[in-house]
């Protein structure tokens, strides 16, 4: 018998089935983005046990005849591109032809669709296989019932999560086409209950924003800044278009952060990189205000066919995102309530020569940029930055990704000339150089404090800087990681419950969280629709520093997943680990304070006795170390 | 200006100032006192911009004139000289001479003119309030008053005048405080009796005041006046939304247990040395007959004590935080003192026995350990 054989086409489906269709989600997905493809003004999605029993999309599109509804069915059959030149210019949102095929193949489907008052079809399907078609009654559009997903794939249903996870999950895909689209009417219910109504708004930024408020609560909508106004002129003869919003500093809790393509929603990395470093460049801040961006290109300026949920896209014209730098900037700069600065690109700004070498592995910061207060250490010298690879950057190593090599006047040129002959190779990760861990201790010597801010210690092996506010935040951190872990965390209930409003996606995330939350001293109660009503907090937190770790939480999409971080006690690490950091941060000795001898001693002594002496809770360094050699190389003592 | 005055009564009038007078203030002539002589007095003035304080001496004004001093270097001046009486003399516009005895001091002024105008409250009819019933409700509730500055509504308390009361409440969100006495010759209003937010900067100058006698309160649109004698204090209303707070005070705690408010005050503060710098919290265990007030820290140690009690409902714990526990018990008067309890997810509820007041009690939530 041979043994290899051709699949059955039912076999195929149910294995591509498997790309397209993942969880309840994804069908929710397929089915809206249809329904969006046929001119829907009003999309009703019902969900039933986060769709696991049943997902009903209801719209009043375009609806199929009796011919089409029949083939819908069938793989690779679409109405919406027709040849390959089409491919090239895709405006619809699907077009693979995959998605009912596949939802088929792994569930009980019900098609009820007409293109005319009175024309209306029925089909049914079970696993692939058509058991009704007939004539029927319904007004135009079409509506989908997807029942039992996955009632023949067991191994795919037993993947599945707890129905808030999944109803999570679909909520935020169905958020995302809200956003795109305010001119279509999106309502959402689970098990009965409203979960979200978003009445269809005027076209224009004001009906986004107002769009945006349903969504997400007017207290966000009302902080948002219009980026369009800045740049009209980019609404030119290309047809290439950006517009949104950007939020005021106060909207920087949690990462509220949107990026529309041609009205679809993606997580493309170097949208969201151009982001993050507009912010650091314009606001100096690790902190992320909340984006709306669209942009509106030509179809055929885009690639979306790179992968099959089309979360990323390409881009033929790669200045279309340094343009978005630009916009974003200025936006980012009236956001801050500053006349918008003269744009300048990265290039150009300053950059520190600082070529000492943070110690430890993460440190997640420019070293250069982070370090402005220490303005003259190493200019007289021209090396280039070696800079530490950044996650938000890509993952490339160090030789300052992202940024072309700076423009330096000619006597800087020659100097970088001069000095290219002596130029040194990035100093080489240094094992741990003082230990207190090990037992063993090396001799330093305290040789005194820089500037109020750093500690200058002699070491066996060259000299090192010690920042004295992050090396105090770090010893703090993990004693309190101590005391927190010890206990459940003491909470304090509150008078008056706090009342945070939140978009339905993240008021469902913190319910999901809720029993880990009450191990970290938090109890929170659903009140109705965008409302959760916090009774309890940690003890050890304000009110508002509370309510920011909750916000944080909140809106940390989809990253964390309880169940797919440790359960309930990883997460419960990760929230002792932000309650340490932001305490620690708070009582740690500041910058600019002057220490004694005895003191400093102390705080060395206590930070090699630390688990992870060379980064602070947030990820930076905290000790710099310029080896012998090095300083012999500098000197010129040695090539 | 040109006139003398009395330096005992001049000091009187200028202590209560200092606690208005902006330290580190940005407008520098926030951090000056204007002084302004006319008809026979020497009228003061200091503001912060949101609380203001007026007051006068008695003078021999032989020209009337005004000038704005530097605050805390005038005072210590006027402290130091020796002798009954001092003169201060204007001899150039920003220049103010003051003298007694021997002493003859030069100081550089800022133009009256440049001082703020200090807001007035036009409403004629006041309502009269016992000077000591003040000060004694203000110090029972002052405690409670929110420093966390994001939640502004809370940085005062609510006074509300009632028929025949007036009541003072306070919250920081984890506790509250209500203080409610008789108050005669209250005006008769229809509905809800009016209540306005008063910012904790003025109650705390309010009580410093000295004096007997009946503090004339009255109301404008957007200020509070509060007049004892020859000074009157004036701040702005705090603008916010205060709680529903009588629907908070739990009406079930159905266990109601007596004690010595000394002797649990101290128990408090003793066991209170043995929690930590931040989350603190103290246990409080009830059982038949006694409660024992426990804490343990990681770091420090344990402490326990155990205090007799008329306890007699079944056992159970009750997490509070011991600050807020011994700064009820201090405000309280009486001898006595009665916590009503339910379990250890509810309220604490502590009254005075037998106290002075309508109604004295405070609200502390729960503790989880």
């Amino acid at each position: 018998m041979p043994r290899i054989h051709l699949l059955s086409d039912h076999l195929i489906s149910q294995i591509a089935a498997g790309e397209v269709v993942e969880r309840p989600a994804s069908v929710v997905k397929e089915l809206v983005e249809n329904s969006l493809d046929a001119g829907a003004g009003s999309v009703r999605i019902e969900l039933e046990a986060g769709g696991k029993r049943r997902i009903l999309v209801e719209d009043d599109g375009g609806g199929l005849g009796t011919d089409d509804a029949l083939l819908a069915f069938d793989r690779h059959a679409t109405s919406k591109i027709g040849s390959f030149e089409d491919l090239e210019r895709v405006a619809t949102l699907g077009f693979r032809g995959e998605a009912l095929a596949s939802i088929a193949a792994v569930a009980r489907v019900e098609m009820l669709t007409a293109e005319a008052s009175g024309e209306a079809y029925r089909v049914r399907i079970e696993g692939g296989r058509v058991r009704v078609a007939e004539p029927a009654a319904r007004g135009r559009g079409t509506t989908l019932e997807v029942a039992s997903l996955f009632f023949n794939v067991p191994a795919r249903r037993k993947f599945l999560k707890t129905p808030a996870t999944e109803l999570r999950r679909s909520v935020e895909v169905v958020q995302g086409y809200a956003l795109a689209r305010p001119d279509v009417r999106f309502v959402v219910t689970s098990d009965g209950r409203s979960v979200l109504d978003a009445p269809p708004v005027a076209a224009g930024p004001e009906g986004l924003r107002q769009r945006i408020g349903q969504v997400f609560g007017s207290a966000l909508a009302n902080r948002l800044v219009p980026l369009e106004d800045s740049f009209p002129a980019l609404e030119d003869e290309s047809g290439e278009r950006i517009h949104g919003f950007v939020g005021t500093p106060e909207t920087t809790q949690g990462r509220r952060l949107f990026v529309f393509v041609n009205r679809r929603l993606l997580r493309d990395r170097s949208v969201l990189a151009t982001f993050y470093r507009a912010v650091r460049d314009e606001w100096r801040s690790d902190q992320y205000p909340a984006l709306f961006l669209f942009l509106d290109l030509p179809p055929e300026d885009v690639d979306v066919n790179v992968h099959p949920q089309k979360a990323e896209v390409r881009f033929r014209d790669p200045g279309t995102v340094r343009g978005l730098g630009d916009v974003l900037r200025s936006g980012l700069a009236r956001a801050r309530g500053e006349v918008p600065a003269p744009l300048r690109s990265p290039a150009d700004g300053p950059r520190a020569p600082l070529a000492w070498q943070g110690l430890g592995e993460r440190s997640r910061d420019g070293a250069g940029e982070e370090r402005s207060w220490l303005p003259t250490v190493g200019a007289v010298v021209g090396e280039e930055v070696a800079e530490a690879p950044s996650p938000l950057y890509g993952t490339g190593g160090g030789g300052a990704p992202g940024r072309p090599p700076s423009t330096r006047s000619d006597d800087a040129a020659s100097q970088a000339a001069r000095l290219a002959a002596v130029a040194f190779p990035p100093v080489e990760r240094a094992a741990v150089p003082l230990s207190g861990r090990s037992g063993e201790t090396r001799p330093f010597r305290l040789l005194g404090q820089y500037k109020g801010t750093l500690i200058l210690l002699e070491g066996p092996d060259g000299l090192y800087l010690v920042d004295q506010h992050v090396a105090h935040e770090r010893i703090l951190y993990e004693r309190l990681r101590v005391d927190l872990a010890a206990d459940r965390t003491p909470s304090q209930a509150l008078l008056t419950p706090m009342l945070l409003e939140l978009a339905p996606a993240e008021s469902l995330r913190l319910q999901e969280l809720a029993p880990a939350l009450g191990e970290c001293g938090y109890r929170i109660e659903p009140l109705s629709g965008h409302t959760l009503a916090v009774t309890e907090i940690p003890a050890a937190l304000r009110q508002e520093e509370a309510e920011k770790v909750l916000l944080e939480l909140a809106a940390d999409r989809g990253e964390a997943d309880p169940e797919a971080e440790g359960g309930v006690e990883g997460l419960r690490q990760r929230l002792l680990e932000g309650l340490a950091a932001s305490l620690s941060c708070r009582n740690a000795v500041k910058m600019h304070h002057v220490l004694g001898a005895e003191q400093m001693e102390s705080l060395v002594a206590e930070l090699f006795r630390a688990e992870q002496p060379y980064a602070c809770p947030h990820g930076r360094p905290i000790v710099l170390q310029m080896t012998d050699a090095d300083l012999e190389r500098r000197f010129g003592r040695r090539k | 200006m040109e006139i003398r005055l009395d330096r005992a009564e001049f000091l009187t009038e200028l202590a209560p100032m200092q606690g208005i007078v902006e330290r580190k203030s940005t407008i520098p002539v926030l951090s000056h006192l204007k002084l302004q002589a006319r008809d026979g007095k020497l009228h003061l003035a200091a503001t912060d911009l949101d609380v203001s304080l007026t007051s006068w001496c008695e003078a021999d004004v032989a020209l009337e004139g005004g000038i704005a001093v530097q605050a805390k270097k005038f005072m210590e001046i006027i402290r130091s000289l020796r002798g009954e009486e001092v003169a201060l003399t204007l001899e150039e516009p920003k220049e103010l001479t003051i003298t007694a005895e021997s002493s003859r001091f030069k100081i550089h002024g800022l133009a009256p003119e440049d001082f703020p105008t200090l807001p007035e409250v036009d409403e004629a009819s006041s309502v009269e309030i016992p000077f000591k019933d003040l000060k004694r409700m203000i110090s029972k509730v002052i405690f409670a008053i929110s420093a966390d500055e994001s939640r502004f509504q809370l940085n005062g308390a609510l006074l509300k005048i009632k028929p025949e009361s007036l009541e003072l409440v306070a919250t920081d969100g984890h506790r509250l405080a209500v203080v409610e006495a008789d108050l005669e010759g209250a005006p008769a209003t229809d509905g809800e009796p009016p209540s306005v937010l008063v910012p904790r900067k003025a109650l705390q100058e309010l009580q410093r005041f000295d004096g007997k006698g009946d503090v004339a309160y009255r109301r404008g649109a957007h200020h509070l006046s509060f007049r004892l004698g020859r000074r009157e204090l004036i701040c702005r209303i705090l603008e916010g939304t205060f709680p529903d707070y009588e629907r908070v005070i739990a009406t079930d705690n159905d266990k109601q247990v007596v004690f010595d408010t000394r002797r649990l005050l101290e128990s408090v503060q003793r066991v209170a040395l043995l929690t930590g710098d931040r989350a603190r919290g103290v246990r409080m265990s009830f059982a038949p007959g006694q409660l024992v007030i426990s804490a343990a820290n990681p770091d420090l140690g344990e402490a326990s004590e155990e205090i007799l009690c008329d306890y007699d409902g079944t056992s159970f714990q009750l997490g509070l935080n011991p600050d807020y526990v011994s700064q009820f018990l201090a405000a309280v008067e009486t001898d006595s003192v009665r916590l009503d309890l339910k379990d250890e997810n509810s309220q604490c509820v502590g009254h005075p026995v037998d106290g002075a007041d309508r109604r004295y009690l405070c609200v502390i939530m729960p503790m989880r350990l």
